[in-house]
């Protein structure tokens, strides 16, 4: 097992995975046609239609982060890290395989919207929510397809990691201390820590579970019906939680990981401040949302808190920083 | 004032508090895009900078928030005059605190209250006390609510005065733990209940 073999999962990767994302992409096309089609006919045999066609994409879904797994497997068995002697100075172990968590690069929106899929399909019976959140799982895909195909181009940062270890170790470049000083942090503090699987899925399922409070607050907002402020409120209950023990888990792993790096008032956990706060202002507001306007006002910061949700998850992309892809 | 006005004027107050936060990490995320401009700013003076002024913009948000903590937590213990007394008091110590030594000094000793106050809200909950008086119902609600509260001033404190003692991260994991359970205990507070029974 080596190099070659590594390689040629990840080409396969992409042969089995790409009809899969296509499928999820016709599909859900589909599905957000269905969903106008019922919120404009208000026909229970549209909506029959579009609740088989939402199991058949969640389905999916789950079969193509079936392929992320076992493409991961494949990752820890074909790569053996093995840093030569002279490096036994600066790297304090002899070799490292990488076990690379399902929600990095373009896997973590692919994540994100399979656990929206499957929460949507919780509140499958209250029939105009689920349609409205057929049209945003609709875009999501779309997204996701066009943007963050895990298929596409699997792991290209991983996978120019490893790329460049593997030529820098072939050719007895001078940079190799350079290389392998990257690699061995990267594997220990990034890619093998265990809070990587636990800070980022948490925070992931959080967002799912804040889809549908947000899809709620604006159904609050149009029909003024108490079952709406109840769902949002289900679900907030189960994103706040995760958000919170989520958000506080990245601490101890920034120490470690960061320790005497810039990474407080970061741009990322500043949004992240921002989002967790405003999402506490909802939880309050709530108490109350049955006196005078504070009804409307809860809605509306229940929209707010997903748009601040969406800008933190952004800031990855567009603001520089250490949680960040892109440079000044 | 009625105390069911009470409590719906303190929520109003604490969403106002929470807000400006958020507006202040926007100014963050701002300001920092901008600083950016040079890739090695980080490494500079402006950065130490930045976090202090970020500090100083956060921390009179933060006395707000705990003194509206500090009225909605007593208030389960002490009669309401008594209350606006209290946070008076709390509020003119720490205000006399920041003049002399600071807004970090003031806030240090606002959460040093607040962690005992609430220690006492937490034994009193935990030994079933008629005193208190709460707006959730039943055993499990009332103390994950306590919980939460105690996390919260717990988590901020170790924050703001513990980074450099070996002690942080134990006590960060105690508070997370009691913030987490305190979470879990207020949201889902009938299904506790009946686990406990």
């Amino acid at each position: 097992m080596g190099f070659s073999e590594y390689a040629a999962a990840r080409e396969y990767l992409g042969i089995i995975g790409n009809p899969v994302i296509t499928y999820i992409l016709v599909l859900s096309l589909f599905l957000g046609f269905l969903s106008i089609l019922y919120l404009w006919k208000k026909k229970d045999k549209y909506y029959d239609i579009l609740i088989k066609c939402l199991y058949i994409v969640t389905g999916l879904y789950l079969l193509g982060f079936i392929f992320l797994v076992w493409f991961h497997i494949q990752i820890y068995n074909t790569i053996l890290i093995q840093y030569p002697a002279f490096l036994a100075q600066m790297i304090p172990v002899g070799e490292s395989r990488m076990v690379i968590p399902m929600w990095i690069e373009s896997e973590k929106l692919y994540f994100w919207a399979m656990a929206s899929m499957v929460f949507a399909l919780t509140v499958r019976k209250r029939k105009e929510l689920m349609a409205f959140l057929g049209i945003i799982l609709t875009v999501f895909s779309t997204i996701v397809y066009f943007f963050s195909n895990p298929f596409k181009e699997p792991l290209p940062i991983v996978n120019s990691e490893i790329t460049q270890w593997f030529s820098t170790l072939s050719s007895g470049d001078a940079s190799i201390f350079q290389v392998a000083g990257t690699l061995y942090g990267r594997i220990t503090y990034y890619y093998n820590s265990t809070y990587m699987w636990i800070h980022p899925p948490m925070l992931f399922v959080a967002y799912a579970s804040l889809v549908i409070t947000a899809v709620a607050c604006v159904y609050m907002l149009r029909k003024h019906e108490k079952v709406y402020d109840d769902i949002a409120y289900r679900y907030a209950k189960i994103g706040y939680i995760l958000l919170t023990t989520g958000m506080l888990i990245g601490y101890p792993w920034a120490i470690e990981a960061w320790k005497d790096s810039a990474w407080w008032w970061d741009p990322k956990i500043s949004g992240s401040i921002m989002m967790w706060v405003l999402y506490s202002a909802y939880l309050h507001t709530r108490i109350y949302a049955s006196k005078g306007k504070m009804w409307s006002v809860t809605a509306y910061l229940g929209i707010i808190c997903f748009a601040s949700l969406v800008f933190t998850y952004l800031l990855t992309y567009i603001v520089p920083g250490i949680h960040s892809v892109v440079q000044p | 004032m009625k105390l069911k006005n009470y409590d719906y004027y303190l929520i109003i107050l604490t969403a106002l508090i929470l807000f400006a936060i958020g507006l202040v990490c926007v100014y963050g995320i701002t300001y920092y895009n901008y600083l950016a401009v040079n890739p090695q700013w980080t490494n500079t003076i402006q950065y130490s900078r930045y976090i202090e002024d970020m500090n100083s913009y956060l921390f009179p948000f933060l006395v707000l928030l705990l003194l509206a903590l500090g009225l909605c937590i007593p208030k389960r213990l002490l009669e309401q005059d008594f209350l606006v007394k209290f946070t008076a008091l709390s509020l003119g110590a720490t205000l006399l605190l920041t003049f002399l030594s600071g807004i970090e000094k003031g806030l240090v000793f606002l959460l040093a209250t607040m962690i005992i106050v609430q220690s006492f809200v937490l034994i009193k909950t935990i030994k079933r006390s008629n005193a208190l008086r709460f707006e959730k119902e039943g055993y499990a609600g009332r103390l994950g609510s306590s919980l939460l509260h105690l996390g919260l001033v717990i988590l901020i404190f170790n924050f703001m005065t513990l980074q450099a003692s070996s002690f942080h991260l134990l006590i960060f994991w105690a508070g997370m733990i009691m913030i987490t359970v305190g979470n879990i205990f207020s949201f889902y507070p009938e299904w506790i209940n009946s686990l406990l029974k």
